[in-house]
């Protein structure tokens, strides 16, 4: 085989028919020439679609007016008033709150579990260890909730528990269809995430680390307080906004283990949507979204969220 | 302090299991205070598993390990006056350059003003002056290890453990690095401890280099003894560029021995203590062999040996002869390339290859 009858070397002219011999759709998908580089605006795309486009609707059917099954355009804040004035504020803040308690201890009760598993447990092992953390998802989490209902009640398997072991003669009360009862609801069913959070974002942290830590004399709690929290950060700040923002939205809790007017956002949201009031259904909506971004941006502000994909990329 | 006081580390009986696999077995030696103590070895000889010995971060299965004549065997990496360099570029990434250094001493509750002193003088000591504001990751690799090296010496141990220091730089920074761990321990004036598997690094930082392999100390001397005088099969065979032949002893008489290669008979020089009959090993580095004329060979003096011409590979500073004995055995005869090309020859050529008895030494393990 000599140059000049060889296919391969052509004159410059070729690529103009090379990219002519292949199916258009081929073109499209492996980015040869200009419109084909669309491919990558596709999760621009899907964030249009499925984020920027419902939080503006959002927003902007919070300002509609109201009529008696749906809502008109126009321009009003009375959602926002009827919301601001009302106990449902109130009940908003309380529910923070919780979500904010159920947070702390997830963090308490998840992290080290997630610290123990990269420093203890042997590395081939460690993420099926982790994948343990999933099974509970496998349970639908409405039996799962209700479940503990059983658990935590007057009569309870916790109340029986404690006065089998002497540690109290009467059963408390106050625990079941209590925000006590939320909080614990909220933490059993979204601890996995502070794990699952905590267990990457110690994958980006070096095991040298902690032999560097033992060199240098720093003892466990300077270790963690000077060297494992602040690496970290990132993923114990995003499992707390999963966390924060489940305790707030998923109204199941509230209604099974909080007795009766215990509310979050989601629960408020579906009482509203209920009673057929859609607009301030939105507001609430509105409100929880630009308290959630608020929180988001601080965070990314303080320790770059980024960060936390480090291990995998 | 002890009457062992002098020797800034001592081990004694020093053995370590894993499960039934023995990565370390009853090993023994002492190291001066204010030496530049290398451990060099393949990987996997146990060299890392003694630095890690020493420094405590792993408990050994029987044995002592004395650190200037206190017993340290059972404590933790911090109550020992050791510091360790790590192989990896094992900064706290989240801190600056000067609270990597410094935290160590805050560890130790040292008052600000004469921290950041302190932090700042190492800094100038590893040449990274001014550099106390930059965070890791805008460092090269060789500079990380110098804020390593800072961050162990500001705490002024005894006795600093480097673990592969310089792995992970490319060859013309290790050998730049090299120089300057040397230059940084005559300095502090503290015993050094480098673990190493590269024979370079080792020649150029060591006053005094211990071979390690299959979890024993192999044999340990100045550079100069190890690569000239190696007293072991195995340390001639990993130090340098070394021919091993084995032979068996047929006369010996004072210092002298003569030995039997099947296809010829050769005389060696440090022949004590060995009986005729005995199986030893005769090494010859390549450097010190040579490929004679005929005229060469008839002047005697030299002990010679018949070989077919090979090949010929140029390495630049040197050049390489490849020729294969009659018993089938290749063997390397190395040449300086002067410009002056001597005898060239041809593949397949018969020719003579030579040394003086004194190059040759025999090892009887």
């Amino acid at each position: 085989m000599t140059a000049e009858t060889s296919p391969a070397i052509e004159p410059p002219a070729g690529r103009g028919r090379d990219i002519a011999a292949k199916p258009r759709w081929r073109r499209f998908l492996t980015g040869e020439d200009g419109i084909q580089k669309v491919v990558f605006y596709i999760p621009l795309v899907f964030m249009t679609l499925f984020f920027a486009l419902p939080v503006a609707l959002t927003l902007v059917w919070s300002v509609f007016e109201r009529t008696r099954f749906w809502m008109e355009p126009g321009f009003t804040l009375f959602a926002y008033e009827t919301f601001f004035t009302s106990a449902r504020a109130e009940n908003f803040l309380h529910a923070m709150m919780h979500s904010a308690g159920a947070v702390v201890i997830s963090f308490v009760l998840g992290f080290p579990i997630a610290v123990f598993v990269r420093r203890r447990v042997p590395e081939i092992a460690q993420h099926r260890v982790i994948l343990l953390f999933i099974l509970p998802f496998m349970i639908s989490e409405l039996i799962r909730i209700f479940a503990l209902r059983p658990v935590l009640s007057r009569h309870g398997l916790l109340n029986s528990f404690l006065m089998d072991i002497g540690v109290i003669s009467e059963p408390i009360s106050a625990i079941l269809f209590t925000p006590l009862g939320v909080v614990i609801g909220e933490v059993l069913s979204f601890l996995p995430f502070m794990v699952f959070s905590g267990f990457l974002a110690m994958e980006a942290v070096q095991k040298y680390v902690f032999e560097v830590c033992d060199d240098l004399g720093a003892g466990t709690v300077s270790t963690f307080k000077d060297i494992i929290v602040p690496l970290a950060a990132p993923g114990i700040f995003a499992g707390s906004v999963f966390i924060f923002v489940n305790g707030l939205g998923v109204g199941l809790i509230p209604n099974i283990l909080g007795g009766p007017g215990a509310t979050n956002a989601g629960s408020i949201v579906f009482e509203s949507i209920v009673a057929l009031d859609f607009p301030l259904a939105m507001a609430v909506s509105a409100i929880m979204i630009v308290t959630l971004m608020a929180l988001l941006y601080i965070g990314h502000r303080l320790f770059d969220l980024t960060r936390i994909l480090e291990p995998i990329s | 302090m002890s009457q062992n006081a002098d020797n800034a580390v001592e081990v004694i009986d020093l053995s370590k299991n894993y499960g039934p696999v023995a990565a370390l077995k009853e090993v023994s030696f002492s190291i001066e205070s204010g030496k530049y103590f290398v451990l060099l070895g393949p990987s996997g000889g146990g060299k890392t598993t003694l630095l890690r010995l020493i420094g405590g971060f792993i408990k050994p299965s029987a044995g002592t390990v004395l650190l200037h004549g206190r017993d340290v065997t059972d404590l933790a990496p911090n109550e020992r006056p050791t510091s360790m360099v790590f192989q990896s570029y094992a900064l706290f990434p989240h801190m600056s350059v000067a609270k990597n250094v410094g935290y160590g001493l805050k560890l130790r509750r040292m008052r600000k003003a004469e921290l950041d002193e302190r932090v700042e003088e190492m800094l100038a000591m590893v040449g990274l002056e001014g550099y106390g504001a930059r965070m890791p990751h805008e460092l090269s690799g060789g500079q990380q290890q110098r804020v390593q090296l800072a961050r162990s010496l500001v705490l002024q141990s005894d006795v600093l453990l480097l673990d592969e220091p310089l792995a992970a730089l490319d060859a013309k920074l290790r050998k730049d690095m090299c120089l300057e761990l040397k230059r940084i321990q005559e300095k502090v004036g503290i015993t050094f401890i480098h673990v190493t598997h590269n024979q370079e690094e080792a020649m150029t930082v060591a006053d005094r280099i211990a071979i390690v392999a299959g979890g024993e100390l192999v044999e340990q001397g100045a550079p100069r003894d190890v690569y000239e005088r190696p007293v072991r099969r195995f340390t001639a065979d990993f130090i340098g560029e070394n021919n091993l032949f084995d032979g068996r002893v047929t006369k010996t008489g004072g210092n002298a021995a003569t030995v039997d290669l099947d296809f010829a008979t050769v005389q060696a020089l440090n022949g004590n203590g060995l009986a005729a009959g005995q199986a030893v090993a005769l090494s010859i580095r390549s450097e010190l062999l040579g490929l004679l004329t005929p005229a060469d060979a008839e002047n005697g003096g030299l002990q010679t040996i018949p070989a077919e011409y090979l090949e010929e590979v140029y390495l630049g500073l040197t050049t390489s002869h490849l020729v294969r004995l009659p018993n089938g055995q290749e063997i390397m005869v190395r040449t300086l390339s002067n410009g002056e090309a001597a005898a060239t020859f041809e593949p397949g050529q018969t020719v003579t290859v030579g040394w003086k008895t004194e190059a040759a030494r025999l090892h009887p393990d």
